[in-house]
């Protein structure tokens, strides 16, 4: 084989950069309405848009027993329209303004987000205030998204990788605590969801009481507030009470179990377990650890098994901090054929990454990627508006994304080595296959991970 | 209404470089276009486009495997690349003072690339790439679906008759041969577009990009594509296919041939979609999830493709209990239907490209991808602020026509599938 043409002296080594140019995140404006909504704003005018993110505390962790679900479906149901105009009219209405309602309801939280015009801002609040204090629940609306979440939850049941997240989740969480069941709910729970019970959580719960405006784009800080007080002003406050979820925070013992998915030409391989809030005092130095065992692509995970190994197509590790807890997750699907291999792999990379802590160097590296990054992820007004939606759903300070590159570039290689050795534990982690069991069960007993459990999905 | 500034350079080896400033944020974004796909890849060598935009990660003359990768992480930047019908991209975003470290990182591996390729390496990207292939298409339900319907839409010596991936076979087969045939003949500054968009000043920013690239050597004319490109306007009669498979819910797909990215036509069948599918203002959602409730979810999108017809592809999805054949005649019949198109859905659909298309500029590294798509099928960057013009020109009676020509039966192709009883 030819190596082409000759290569030139001088271009040996990777040029130095030139001057830094500082990055400055616009400052945030808070306010506060009499009815205790809170308003977060961020002038950003290079392009005439504008992002909104109405932030409700409502989210799925504390919803009990038997009624899982129900917030992300009175979240859906706000697009079946409201008092005063049908879902398919208020559709129209939206895009003809050419924007749409984006409701996303996690488990701390519910957030109706939109980008338009800035010219068409106060029509665009005007529809917003109607669809969250005048939602209808049409009984033929509420019944058109039972059928959909049912099916939703059928298919998530087949496609391997939400299987697997789902599975991991059922065996990680302690049967009882939060955040251990598909967000959407349970089939019985969905099924038994009707419009009188939808309506009246949404009056004991929709309200501007621990929720918030946000704002981000091309206007004034001034004009947020008076519109924010205009459209939001006269809400009337909801039930003040929030649930405990605090003690929820246990992990179970170290396990191995294999979902039986009979004929799968991969096998989708989790590993993880509960962790800390968001907000816990090592958060940084935490994220800066997972940067190097998992969370970048030059991470020790993927180089081994992608890289070195070509047993995947590439392997993440995942925090997930919320409000009462959180999780810590690695995911990757691998060949059918080198599931037992690639698992042992992956807990030896991550017992030896807790045990013997990162390097200077990778800590180095990966402190100048996160702070590097951050200006890329704080591009366009959604992607901001998002953020500041998170102050409010996380009762973060304003200055929380100000002072972020700072906090990283703090982090040093024994901050992250103690962040990985509290928070990080292979020892209590559940590792689960979700695979071909006639095919990957014998070498996963012979695997040295543990006790195997078989069972069906 | 766009108005995004711009300049375009062909230095003497044959490199476009448009370069769009805005220094607005401290961060550019290096966008580089090789206009080579799997269009270009003969009988036997399926999906070796895309084999080889991953052995481009793998090091050059003076690159270690992964160095690109780290490099540019610990640059604090973003990057990866993409295969795709007609073209190959590579990216990265990064602080704008390391603007340099992404040219030289580029400009090394389309000047350099074969001293560092080796069969190890080879062999561990076919794995890697062969888990990819598991992964996206052969272990999800309905991953075959582009396969399917590209076979159905396209002859067999049509160049997208098969798909980016490839078939398992011949991506097992790639030789470190047709390794540096292909870089040869395709990854060569005159097949190439760069953009950089964002925090630079053109004079100097030009002046790096002819330090880094100017010494590469330009490539021979390019081989004429493999197979036969040009096609009549419609299939010639309806193409059915139903295939069982472990599927959670009943889903039928729909394409049809559209005019290239390149005719003038071609945002009629944008904006048609965007009147079908986009939204819950559309008429398939209106009608078949909120009216009927026959569907769970709709969907239907243009491919901007070039190479002879485009593609439009549409699917419904139905409920558990649906009954397929009531689910194929739905979708046909809401394509007979849009004969009556309204003015004010067009203007819905209007008015959604228009934030659409500001989104997207937006953010730098899609202005970017935005500008080498244009300068690569269009000679002409600029063409990007004329597209909203160009979407505002498409009339009602434009889609009562295209539906008429287009969305006739002898030119659709329906694809369904059932769940089988394991499922």
């Amino acid at each position: 084989m030819s190596t082409g043409q000759p290569i030139p002296s001088g271009r040996g080594s990777p040029p130095s950069p030139s001057a830094i140019r500082p990055f400055h995140l616009p400052p945030v404006r808070s306010d506060r309405l009499g009815n205790g909504l809170a308003v977060r704003s961020m002038a950003r005018t290079e392009v005439p848009l504008v992002s909104i993110a109405l932030v409700l505390d409502v989210g799925e962790a504390p919803v009990p027993a038997g009624r899982e679900g129900i917030a992300v479906f009175a979240g859906d149901g706000l697009q079946g329209g409201t008092a005063r105009r049908s879902g398919v009219e208020l559709a129209e209405g939206l895009e003809r303004l050419g924007s749409d309602l984006r409701v996303a309801t996690g488990w701390d939280a519910t957030t109706v987000a939109f980008t338009c015009l800035a010219e068409r801002l106060d029509e665009m609040l005007a529809l917003l205030s109607e669809v969250v204090r005048e939602p209808a629940f049409p009984q033929d609306e509420v019944e058109r998204i039972r059928r959909q979440r049912l099916a939703d939850l059928h298919r998530r049941r087949m496609e391997p990788a939400r299987l697997a997240d789902d599975e991991l989740l059922r065996e990680m969480v302690p049967d009882g605590q939060p955040y251990g069941r598909p967000l959407l709910g349970t089939p019985a729970s969905v099924e038994s969801l009707d419009a009188e019970g939808v309506r009246a959580f949404v009056e004991e719960r929709y309200g501007p009481v621990r929720g918030g405006l946000v704002a981000v784009g091309d206007l004034s800080e001034e004009r947020v507030a008076d519109l924010a007080a205009r459209h939001f002003g006269e809400w009337g406050k909801q039930a003040n009470d929030r649930a405990d979820l605090s003690r929820h925070r246990e992990s179970g013992g170290r396990k191995l179990v294999l979902v039986n998915r009979p004929g799968a030409v991969q096998s989708e391989l989790r590993v993880g377990h509960l962790g800390p809030p968001r907000g816990t005092s090592q958060e940084d130095a935490l994220r800066v650890a997972n940067s190097i065992l998992g969370g970048a692509f030059t991470s020790r995970l993927n180089l081994r098994l992608r890289e070195e190994r070509g047993f995947t197509y590439g392997v993440r590790s995942r925090l997930s901090l919320r409000r009462d807890g959180g999780t810590f997750t690695i995911g990757t699907s691998v060949d059918t054929g080198v599931t037992a291999e690639a698992l042992a792999e992956t807990m030896e990379v991550f017992d030896r990454f807790v045990q013997s802590g990162p390097s200077e160097e990778e800590v180095t590296q990966a402190r100048d990627y996160l702070a590097g990054v951050f200006p890329l992820r704080m591009e366009t007004t959604a992607q901001l508006a998002a953020r500041l939606a998170e102050l409010l759903v996380f009762d973060l300070p304003d200055d929380h994304h100000h002072t972020y590159r700072d906090r990283i570039r703090g982090v040093d290689a024994e901050a992250a080595g103690e962040a990985a050795a509290a928070h990080l534990r292979p020892d209590r982690a559940v590792m689960l296959v979700v695979g071909d069991a006639e095919r990957v069960a014998g070498e996963l007993e012979q695997a040295g991970l543990g006790e195997l459990k078989v069972r069906d999905p | 209404m766009l108005s995004i500034a711009f300049q375009t350079h062909v230095l003497a080896n044959g490199l476009t470089v448009v370069l769009a400033p805005d220094r607005s944020v401290p961060v550019v974004a290096v966008n580089l276009w090789y206009a080579v796909g799997s269009r270009n890849e003969p009988p036997g060598r399926t999906g070796f486009a895309h084999l080889f935009e991953h052995m481009m990660f793998q090091g050059s003359a003076n690159v270690e495997k992964g160095g690109h990768f780290e490099l540019v992480e610990r640059a604090g930047g973003s990057l990866n690349a993409t295969t795709w019908f007609d073209r190959t991209n590579y990216f990265e975003t990064v602080p704008s003072h390391q603007l340099d470290l992404a040219l030289w990182l580029e400009s090394d591996r389309m000047g350099w690339l074969l001293p560092a390729m080796t069969q190890e390496k080879l062999d561990n990207q076919i794995d890697v790439v062969r888990n990819e292939r598991r992964q996206r298409y052969d272990n999800q339900p309905y991953g075959d679906w582009d396969e399917r319907i590209q076979a159905m839409v396209y002859p067999p010596d049509h160049p997208y008759h098969h798909t980016v991936i490839g078939s398992m076979e011949d991506i097992g087969s790639a030789t470190l041969e047709a390794v540096e045939e292909f870089f040869l003949t395709y990854y060569r500054p005159n097949n190439a577009v760069l953009t950089l968009a964002g925090d630079f000043e053109p004079e100097a920013a030009l002046a790096r990009v002819e330090h880094y690239f100017g010494g590469i050597d330009p490539g021979p004319d390019l081989p004429p594509l493999p197979g036969r490109a040009d096609l009549p306007e419609r299939i010639g009669e309806p193409v059915r296919e139903r295939v069982e498979a472990e599927v959670p819910l009943p889903r039928t797909y729909l394409a049809v041939r559209i005019p290239s990215l390149t005719d003038p036509d071609f945002p009629v069948a944008d904006v048609a979609s965007s009147v079908l599918a986009e939204g819950r203002g559309s008429r398939l959602y209106r009608r078949l999830v909120r009216g009927e409730r026959l569907a769970n979810d709709v969907l239907a999108f243009a491919f901007p493709l070039t190479t002879g017809r485009s593609l439009m592809v549409g699917w419904v999805t139905g409920f558990p209990e649906s009954d397929p054949d009531e689910l194929e005649h739905a979708f046909e019949r809401e394509l007979e239907a849009l004969s009556d198109v309204r003015d004010e859905e067009v203007e819905r659909a209007l008015a959604l490209a228009e934030t659409g298309l500001l989104r997207q500029v937006e953010q730098l590294s899609s202005r970017a991808d935005l500008l080498s798509m244009y300068q690569t099928h269009f000679g002409d960057a600029g063409r990007l602020n004329g597209e909203l013009d160009r979407l505002r020109g498409v009339t009602s009676g434009r889609i009562r026509a295209f539906a008429e020509n287009l969305l006739a039966p002898d030119n659709r192709a329906l694809l369904t599938y059932i769940p089988s009883e394991a499922s």
